[in-house]
């Protein structure tokens, strides 16, 4: 208690009182992210309003040996955002402003607490759009996107987070303020500290400004859904739309447990005898997407498996379609009091055989997970539903998921596509990685982060 | 235990909350979310804080109560419930500000809530209709045109002047059990439907009484009025302002629109009136809140000054609320603001309109 008090009393020096909060209920209100089961409240949480005070707190923790755990939204679903090791929260939401988005240049330059959904609306002022778009994005901010490389609905067409940040402005953990990359389509000035910094779930640095690139916004979009009797159906229609040489924006799929999920919950009329539900969609000048999505339903309906193709008529339509997907991990998470999702990542013909297995795991430890993902490029989530207050259930779920880990590393996959490593999946990171892999990790980390202040027991620990 | 156990496991802490509430938006503090104060009620239930932390009493009275954070849950989780049953076990005795224990105290009796109207002009016509029209308890003082405007819409309704208070205040102010059986109390005295110009009233009876029981008076001119019978006079034309439909907004309540789902139905009624203006933030709350605006004029008046701005851009003839409290609100903060815009319940301009078309 003493050393939180003389941490906070410190910081209250160097950055006044509005910024540095070490009451009981705002360090218990930190203490967690959106990852179940992490918990542990911050000494002390600070709320700094530009880069010369982040390096400001940076400075003082690596002087003092003070964790610091940088924080957006805290919508991280690998306790990224968790100080598992106390010490400083540092939460980015006040560095918020759009500094400029340039339609010529088709790029913007902003803060790190600018949540994804309000640079995509700044961006749509001026017709363009920031294609990355993570479920989370109405709260998560560009920071933590670009922190854990988010990914989103639409990677198959548009790519992640990565392929969009241009340049950072970063605080390292020496408190050296850093700028890599810029407004460049081209720069090959240095090693890529740019891509190295996205990703790296704030051991490296702290971003504190990012230029991130735009595209045009496309003026429509059009959907439809596609029932198969079993994944491996719906897989082969996902092949054979890409084999026909249609790169969509949506290739979404659930399992038999997500449908009779969602239509437990929301009652859409969904077929609950089918073994998947496939939602295909994409986005462009309206008679380019008419004709993709008819040729994709057709696509999808010459696969034998297929059992029914409806498209969307209007947005209405489309948004009652989108629901099914929309709704899957709420729908799940009301089958249990605990929900775990995971992510893994598969190559994209592997998909049918690791969905297939995720299920026989399952039954194995005798747990609910249903399966739902992006099936065009091969990310899926396995989502396990069990009661909070079952140890036994909670173990078998763990202990389900690290076979699952295994079997996506087996079929050549990772054990997370876009969520991140955080302190979650930390201990699964050697199997996927090796030990070389880890120990140039730690290397990496240690050149930017010298004290292991930043973000410690997560990634390059 | 304080709070309902299934109500709490269900937040996932998703966070999808945050953008959705009007006090994170002018802290940008997890403690002022949703998904924060869900933490400090898992650690109060836990016991990992005191029921007298002064951060945890600062946060349950700092939140309006307006459940804009429903609606955006994709968990479900009855955010509205889980506050009421938080004040009702950290608001006691001298923890509860004092204007609330005055309030309460004000309407805890039914001839206290007699005596708040015996002078003032509002409805009460016995017809025998088997719908009754809800008084309030503060709104028949207040504002007493309201229920005379209502029945002059639909003649049919029944209007009992010796009913009470509906116990809204109470349940939101940590009288829970209070709350619920002055609601109890008003079904038995009203048999049949209940017709509410209030949509905070409206929600927290349809949580007792069954939401069969309750139809908030927009929704009722929709539908069931004509429904049950009601010869309901159209609008003598659109009302006109210096010769042109008047330019008409409305402010939703926050209990009817996140609690009972209804906010197309006062916007159908004003489209119908002259020229519907959406007034953007119509969704979120105006920082009446019940007995906030009292309790905490200060964040009240935060929370109204972006509604201020946006009514001010607008230029409105008239705008509409479906609360008494939003009303008063409204009101005052257009008034201080130097606004030309008139702040008017919806009953009293859809009456007005039929009656000579001025919208006065």
């Amino acid at each position: 208690m003493t050393q939180t008090r003389s941490a906070a009393d410190d910081l209250v020096r160097l950055l006044g009182p509005d910024r540095v909060f070490h009451d009981e209920a705002t360090r218990e209100a930190y203490a967690r992210d959106a990852t179940p089961l992490f918990h542990r409240r911050p000494d002390v949480v600070v709320t700094p309003a530009s880069t010369a005070e982040v390096a400001e707190v940076v400075r003082y923790a690596a002087e003092t040996g003070t964790p610091i755990v940088p924080r957006g939204a805290g919508s991280s679903l690998c306790a990224g955002a968790v100080a598992l090791a106390g010490g400083i929260s540092l939460v980015l939401t006040k560095m918020d402003a759009i500094l400029e988005v340039s339609r010529p240049e088709l790029l913007a330059v902003v803060q790190p607490g600018v949540t994804t959904i309000a640079l995509d609306e700044a961006a749509g002022a001026q017709g363009l759009m920031f294609a990355p778009d993570p479920g989370s994005r109405t709260v998560s901010t560009i920071g933590g996107n670009i922190a854990t490389c988010a990914g989103g609905l639409r990677g198959l067409k548009y790519g992640v987070t990565r392929n969009y940040v241009l340049g950072l402005e970063a605080v390292l953990g020496t408190g050296e303020v850093i700028r890599t990359g810029g407004r460049l389509v081209k720069d090959v000035a240095g090693y890529d500290l740019t891509r190295l910094f996205t990703g790296s779930e704030g051991t490296l640095a702290v971003i504190t400004e990012a230029t991130v690139g735009l595209l045009p916004r496309p003026a429509a979009a059009g959907y439809g859904l596609a029932y198969f009797g079993d994944l491996a159906g719906a897989s082969t229609a996902v092949d054979a739309i890409v084999g026909a040489g249609i790169l969509p924006a949506t290739l979404e799929f659930l399992d038999n447990t997500c449908i009779r999920a969602v239509e437990d919950f929301a009652v859409l009329g969904l077929d609950v005898t089918a073994g998947a539900l496939l939602l295909f969609g994409d986005d462009g000048d309206p008679a380019t997407v008419e004709r993709t999505v008819a040729r994709m339903a057709e696509v999808c309906s010459s696969v034998p498996s297929c059992r029914e193709v409806t498209l969307a008529a209007d947005v209405a339509a489309a948004d009652a379609l989108l629901a099914a997907r929309r709704c899957s991990l709420p729908a799940l998470a009301r089958l249990g009091t605990l929900t775990l999702l995971e992510d893994v990542s598969v190559p994209r013909p592997r998909m049918p055989e690791a969905v297939a297995r995720i299920a026989d795991i399952a039954a194995r430890y005798g747990i609910t997970m249903g399966t739902f993902g992006h099936a065009g490029d091969g990310n899926l989530h396995p989502t396990a539903v069990v009661d909070a207050d079952d140890p036994a259930a909670v173990e078998a779920a763990h202990s389900a998921f690290a076979e699952v880990f295994r079997l996506a590393i087996d079929l050549g996959g990772t054990i997370s596509g876009e969520h991140g490593i955080g302190a979650a999946k930390l201990p699964y990171l050697g199997a996927r990685l090796g030990e070389t892999h880890l120990g140039v990790l730690r290397r990496v980390k240690a050149a930017f982060d010298p004290a292991g202040i930043l973000n410690p027991g997560k990634l390059g620990s | 235990m304080t709070f309902t156990p299934d109500l709490l496991s269900r937040c996932i802490s998703c966070g999808f909350c945050l953008p959705a509430c009007p006090t994170y938006e002018l802290t940008k503090d997890e403690r002022s979310s949703p998904r924060g104060r869900i933490a400090l009620m898992r650690a109060l239930e836990t016991g990992t804080l005191p029921m007298n932390d002064p951060g945890v009493a600062e946060e349950s009275s700092f939140c309006l109560g307006c459940r804009a954070c429903e609606v955006v849950c994709p968990a479900g989780v009855e955010y509205g419930q889980l506050l009421e049953e938080w004040r009702d076990a950290t608001w006691r005795g001298r923890r509860r500000p004092v204007v609330v224990r005055a309030l309460l105290r004000a309407v805890d009796r039914t001839w206290k809530v007699r005596l708040l109207g015996l002078f003032r002009r509002h409805a009460r016509r016995r017809t025998g209709g088997s719908a009754s029209l809800m008084l309030g308890c503060f709104e028949r003082f207040l504002y007493p045109k309201v229920s005379r405007s209502a029945v002059a819409l639909d003649p049919r309704l029944d209007v009992d002047p010796g009913q009470g208070c509906c116990g809204a205040l109470h349940a939101h102010n940590g009288e829970l059990a209070e709350g619920r059986a002055l609601a109890r109390k008003l079904g038995e005295r009203l048999p049949g439907t209940i017709v509410t110009t209030s949509g905070g009233c409206a929600a927290h009876l349809a949580d007792v009484l069954g939401r069969d029981r309750v139809v908030e008076l927009s929704a009722w001119l929709s539908g069931p009025a004509s429904a049950a019978g009601a010869a309901l006079p159209g609008p003598a034309g659109p009302i006109l302002v210096d010769g042109r439909p008047a330019r008409i907004g409305l402010q939703d309540s926050c209990h009817l629109r996140n609690g009972l789902g209804v906010w197309r139905e006062p916007r159908a009624i004003l489209a119908a009136l002259g020229e519907y203006v959406e007034v953007p933030g119509a969704a979120s709350c105006c920082g009446a809140a019940g007995t906030y605006a009292l309790v905490r004029p200060e964040d009240s008046a935060k929370v109204v000054a972006p509604k201020v701005d946006a009514l001010r851009r607008l230029d409105l003839d008239i705008l509409v609320t479906v609360n008494p409290g939003c009303t008063r609100q409204l009101q005052t903060a257009v008034r201080k603001a130097g606004l030309r815009t008139r702040v008017v319940h919806l009953a009293e301009l859809a009456a007005s309109a039929r009656t000579d078309g001025s919208g006065r």
